[in-house]
This record gives C-alpha cells, sequence and structure tokens, in this order.
C-alpha cells in the first residue's frame, strides 16, 4: 500500500482535494479489507476455539436470541454460532490465499524477469513453460494435487501458489522486456551493473505497480479457489471453520436454514470485491500517474 | 504500461501475442509469408506445448503418487493383508524398480491406456467418453448464453461510459465479478427450486434443468467478458478511424456495431482462448452443484475415491479439449487479423 501513498504525494498536478488515495475504488476497496483484517486479529487474540463448539439444543435457529445466548448470524445444523465460525474461517481462508499469493508472486516475478533478460533457451524455455501451463485450468491441477498431497493447510497453500505463477510471470515477462529497452538500463549496463543489480534495483521498481495489481487479483483468485475446493470436499479438513466447508454444509439446508448459505457467502464475497477493488484502483492510479508523465 | 483494465490475464496474452508483429515492423505491404506456414506453426508450437504438458502432469502424479503412500496400499483398501498386498503388488507390476514401473506407465499413457477404473473396473477412458456428451451440452449453452449476453451489453456499455445509467450497470457487473459462481449457483437453488418451485435442481432432465446450471455456469465469466469488451469498444471510440467514419455520415449505431465492436473483438482474441478453461473449472463446480452427471463431477467423485486411471483419463481429455479450443482461435484469429500473422520466414 505504499505505492498507493506514494501516488498521493506525488500526483499534486490535480486541484480537486482528496481523501485518501486519490481513487475511490482503492479507498473503499482498502477500508473493507482493513474491516476484514481488523476482524482477523481481533478473531486470532480474543475469540476462544471454545466459542467454535457447539450446542445441539439450538440447531438450525435464525439470526437473533436463542435458549443459549445471542447468536448475530444465527447457528448451524451442529448448533454452532456462525458468527464466531465466519470469524474462524478467516485465518483458513485468507491465510491460505494470502500465502499463496505470496509466493506465487514471488515465483512468478523471478521466471519473468530472467525469461525477460535472457535472449537464449533459458527464454525459450520460460516461455514454454508459461504457456504451456497457463492454459490449463487451476481447480483441476489443484484437485489433483489435493487428491495426491493431501489436504490440510499447508499443502493446499502451497499447491495453490505452485500452480498459479504462469499467470504472473507472463505480465512480468511483457512489462520486464519493455523497461530492458530503456536508455536508462542500456546506461546501467554500460556502466558494469550486475545482471541481478540491473533486474532488482533497475527494473522492479517499474513493474511494482504492475505486481500489486496482480497480486490483490490472484489474492481474490486464490480465496474463490481455496473456497471451491473445500466446497467440493476436498479443501480444508471437513471440521474446519473455512467458508467453503459452512457453504457445503449449507447445501443440505438450504430450505430450513437460508442464513447458513448467506453468511458464508457474504464473506466471500466482501472479501473479493475488497480485493478487486483495491486491483482496480492501484491499476488505475499508475495509470494517471503514467499519464501526469507523458504530460 | 499495459492497460490493466483488462484484467491481467487478458492484457498479458495480448502483450505477448502482439510482440512479433510489432517487433518485425512488417506493415503488411512487405511480402508476407503464405498463411498456411503460420497455421502450420501455430499448430506445432501448440503440439509441443500439449505434449509437454501432458508428460508433466502424468511424471508428476506418477511420483508424487509413489512418493506420498502405498498405491497396492489404496488398492487392497483397509481390510487388505500383507499376502493381498503382494498378490496387488505382483499384479500392477509394483515389485519392479520405481524408473522400470515409470517407463511402463509412460509406454501405456502413450496409447492413452490409463487402466481400469479402481471402483468398477470400468475401462477408466471409457468412463470419461460416456459423460463427455453431458459436459459438452452444459458448456456449450454456457458459452453461446455468456457471448450473446455480454457481447452486446459491453458494447453498450463501452459506447457512452459516462453516461449515469451506465455508470451504475457497470458498477453492478463490478460487483457480480466479486461472486463466486458457486454461490450465484446456491442462490439461483434457493429462488427457483426451493421459493419459486419453477425449476429442477438436480440432474439432467431435459431443457428445464439446463437453465439454472448454464445460468451459474455463465455468471463465472460473463462479468469478465463484458468488461474487457467494454473497455476495448470505448477506447475503439476514440480511435481516429471512427472519427473518419462519423465525418462520412455514419450513424451512431453503424459506428459502434459495424466498427468499433468489430475491432473490439480482435482485441479479445486472448480471452475467449482462455475462457475454455475457465469453463471447464466453472463446469467442475456447477455440475457438482447440481449433481450434473457430467466430466466433472466424475472428476470430483474419483479424486475422492483416490481412483487414479478415472482422475488420469479425465485431467488427459480436459487438457486436450482446452488445447484444441485454444488452437481453434488462434488460428481463426490468424485469418481474421493480418497483424498476428509473422511476416519473417
Amino acid at each position: 500500500m505504499t505505492d498507493a501513498t506514494a501516488a498521493k504525494s506525488q500526483a499534486g498536478f490535480k486541484e480537486k482535494r482528496r481523501i485518501g488515495t486519490g481513487s475511490t475504488q482503492l479507498n473503499l476497496g482498502l477500508v473493507i479489507f482493513s474491516m476484514i483484517i481488523i476482524a482477523l486479529i481481533i478473531q486470532g487474540l480474543f475469540i476462544p476455539s471454545s466459542a467454535l463448539d457447539g450446542e445441539l439444543t439450538v440447531r438450525l435457529k435464525p439470526p437473533g436470541m436463542t435458549s443459549n445466548g445471542f447468536h448475530l448470524f444465527g447457528t448451524d445444523q451442529l448448533g454452532r454460532d456462525l458468527f464466531f465460525r465466519v470469524m474462524g474461517g478467516l485465518p483458513w481462508s485468507l491465510g491460505i490465499a494470502g500465502l499463496a499469493t505470496c509466493i506465487l508472486a514471488t515465483i512468478g516475478t523471478l521466471v519473468g524477469l530472467v525469461g525477460a533478460w535472457y535472449e537464449n533457451f533459458i527464454r525459450t524455455t520460460v516461455l514454454l513453460t508459461i504457456s504451456t501451463f497457463i492454459a490449463f485450468p487451476f481447480l483441476v491441477l489443484a484437485l489433483v494435487m489435493v487428491a495426491v498431497i493431501g489436504r490440510g493447510f499447508w499443502p493446499i497453500t502451497l499447491t495453490l501458489g505452485i500452480i498459479a505463477w504462469p499467470v504472473v510471470a507472463r505480465v512480468i515477462y511483457a512489462e520486464g522486456r519493455g523497461i530492458l529497452q530503456r536508455e536508462y538500463v542500456l546506461a546501467a549496463k554500460l556502466f558494469g551493473v550486475s545482471k541481478w543489480s540491473i533486474l532488482f534495483v533497475h527494473v522492479l521498481p517499474g513493474i511494482r505497480p504492475t505486481i500489486l495489481v496482480m497480486a490483490a487479483f490472484l489474492f481474490a483468485v486464490m480465496l474463490i479457489i481455496e473456497s471451491a475446493l473445500s466446497f467440493l470436499g476436498l479443501g480444508a479438513p471437513l471440521n474446519a471453520p473455512s467458508w467453503g466447508n459452512m457453504l457445503s454444509d449449507s447445501r443440505q439446508y438450504l430450505i430450513n436454514a437460508p442464513w447458513m448459505m448467506f453468511v458464508p457467502a457474504g464473506a466471500i464475497v466482501s472479501a473479493v470485491i475488497s480485493l478487486n477493488l483495491i486491483s482496480d484502483g492501484v491499476a488505475e492510479i499508475s495509470r494517471m500517474r503514467a499519464r501526469a508523465v507523458e504530460i | 504500461m499495459t492497460d490493466v483494465t483488462k484484467g491481467p490475464d487478458g492484457a498479458a496474452e495480448t502483450a505477448v501475442e502482439a510482440q512479433p508483429a510489432v517487433s518485425g515492423g512488417a506493415r503488411g505491404d512487405e511480402e508476407t509469408v503464405p498463411i498456411a506456414l503460420n497455421v502450420a506453426r501455430t499448430l506445432g508450437r501448440r503440439l509441443l506445448e500439449l505434449l509437454v504438458l501432458l508428460i508433466g502432469i502424468s511424471t508428476l502424479l506418477f511420483f508424487l503418487l509413489r512418493l506420498t503412500g502405498d498405491p497396492a496400499a489404496v488398492l487392497a483398501g483397509e481390510t487388505g493383508d500383507q499376502e493381498q498386498l503382494e498378490l496387488i503388488r505382483k499384479q500392477y507390476g509394483m515389485d519392479k524398480p520405481l524408473i522400470v514401473q515409470y517407463g511402463v506407465f509412460l509406454s501405456q499413457v502413450v496409447v492413452l491406456d490409463f487402466g481400469r477404473s479402481l471402483a468398477n473396473a470400468q475401462d477408466a477412458l471409457g468412463l470419461v467418453f460416456e459423460r463427455l456428451p453431458t459436459s459438452f451440452t452444459l458448456v456449450i449453452i454456457a458459452f453461446t448464453a455468456n457471448l450473446a449476453f455480454s457481447i452486446p451489453l459491453g458494447a453498450w456499455l463501452g459506447s457512452r461510459p459516462d453516461r449515469q445509467t451506465r455508470k451504475l450497470v457497470a458498477t453492478g457487473v463490478f460487483i457480480a465479478q466479486g461472486i463466486p459462481g458457486y454461490i450465484t449457483g446456491l442462490v439461483l437453488i434457493q429462488i427457483f427450486a426451493v421459493e419459486l418451485r419453477w425449476l429442477p435442481s438436480i440432474g439432467n432432465q431435459g431443457p428445464a434443468s439446463w437453465i439454472m446450471p448454464a445460468l451459474t455456469l455463465a455468471s463465472f465469466q460473463a462479468p469478465h467478458v463484458i468488461r474487457v469488451i467494454s473497455a476495448n469498444v470505448s477506447e475503439a471510440m476514440r480511435e481516429d478511424f471512427i472519427r473518419t467514419a462519423r465525418a462520412n455520415g455514419a450513424g451512431f449505431n453503424t459506428l459502434l456495431w459495424r466498427h468499433a465492436l468489430k475491432n473490439a473483438m480482435l482485441g479479445a482474441t486472448a480471452l475467449i482462448g482462455t475462457q475454455v478453461a475457465f469453463l471447464l473449472s466453472g463446469s467442475i463446480i456447477t455440475e457438482v452443484i447440481f449433481a450434473w452427471p457430467g466430466l466433472g463431477r466424475l472428476l470430483v467423485t474419483s479424486v475422492q475415491t483416490l481412483d487414479f486411471p478415472v482422475v488420469q483419463a479425465a485431467v488427459f481429455c480436459i487438457a486436450i479439449f482446452v488445447f484444441i479450443a485454444i488452437t481453434a482461435t488462434d488460428i481463426v484469429f490468424l485469418f481474421i487479423d493480418p497483424r498476428l500473422r509473422r511476416q519473417r520466414a
């Protein structure tokens, strides 16, 4: 997000007073996403794991008061409070998607830059690998991998991180090649700056906005895929309060307890939309800056 | 900077694909390479990619399976004793060294012999082929519905993006993009099957039962297509050739539908190709939600029961179809858009 604040200080060319980052989309996305992060911190610090236990006397109760106390979002088929359960799903869903995004952004950037630098068989190999794996549906690969290496937090995180990097690599490759043709890179080469210094000191800052845009976008995609895996019964362990698991549970109670579906659905949708807003907002700002430079 | 509104994958594809045409610097008036050569080159490259993908996936599957567990134990089930394990190992050649097993495995994969399903001893590939028509029905309906709806809406949104109503609709499309298809599916069931009782929610029982699965599947991708088309159209509407056409007296509708949209569609090349991959992932979830007897549901059940011959056959089928679809789009666009042809031999 430092990039966004930098944009604010640099974009003094616009006379209108602005609040926050200068992009309404980004502001809104950051507000929603920070609320989700605050919820995650509160969940980790203050909510005891006993809050996830069920009380069978209050099964499938709609939101409101019950004999077992107040349930903001109602209870599920085992009498578990859905508010605490959706909060408990935060570390699962956000943790897996966030860590997977870090992994895939790192691999993708490295591979993309390496492919952009070399002009020999290494580039050919990189491009072939990218276009081979980019076309294959993520979910199919993820399903197969998870089936083989098993469920749980780390297997899913690694699987998602390893399969989705070509998307990043392809964009970084294209942008990296563009930047490598600039004069300042040529100047750096003539000064004898090493290959890695050029790539990481001179090229990387130029593609940072793109990485940020892609990371936010793919964070949302990973969140959707993680929930889809759990929804199919192949993601988080069955009792874990992952949002996909909650959705999957709700399918049998759509008639009697529709809130069981709307609670996790709302959580997924708001997280995904906030990330899409951030992604679009950063893109908008970097476009505005590029235009300002041209003028 | 690439135009990021197109969505990272769309932008990426155009950027990379456009590279040779741009760096070639040819303007079309130079002597061009026959189109057949371009087609052959595309076919060759895609076939190589497919080969790499298939070998990569089967190798990965083979070694991961052997490393993480004993397939013989899976085959024997929980009741299997030591004697049965030995028998199974001998029967499936698992007593030989790993590298020999790998060789045997690859030679079988090459002739598309995936073995028999561990669940019911039917031919794995046959099981997959049995499910293909039902999956195709769903995918084709959804894809057609998606394009028939998204292209006009995208063009309408992109033609005058600053008008108030269109801003409102664009916001709606943005929100819709954040709703995963499985949630759409569940909400549709909640409304049309549970509350209104208009449509059946399970299985393939004639046209009425196609509506909800097709809508769900189309909803996976429609927002993305709408946004790309709309961005491309609004860009094309600012181009010089539109101004020329307007100066020549073309009406707004002609401008939009005949000139701008045509160019916008060319820009959406990459997107429509990659949509096939999305369609297939989307159809897996859709088929599970609506108990649709297709390939996706077969894949999920066989993954759940660790029925690896069927998993492998299904993955191969999906890979081959994705590549056929992408290659077909590549070739179609080679004919439509001369800029994509390589000028140098």
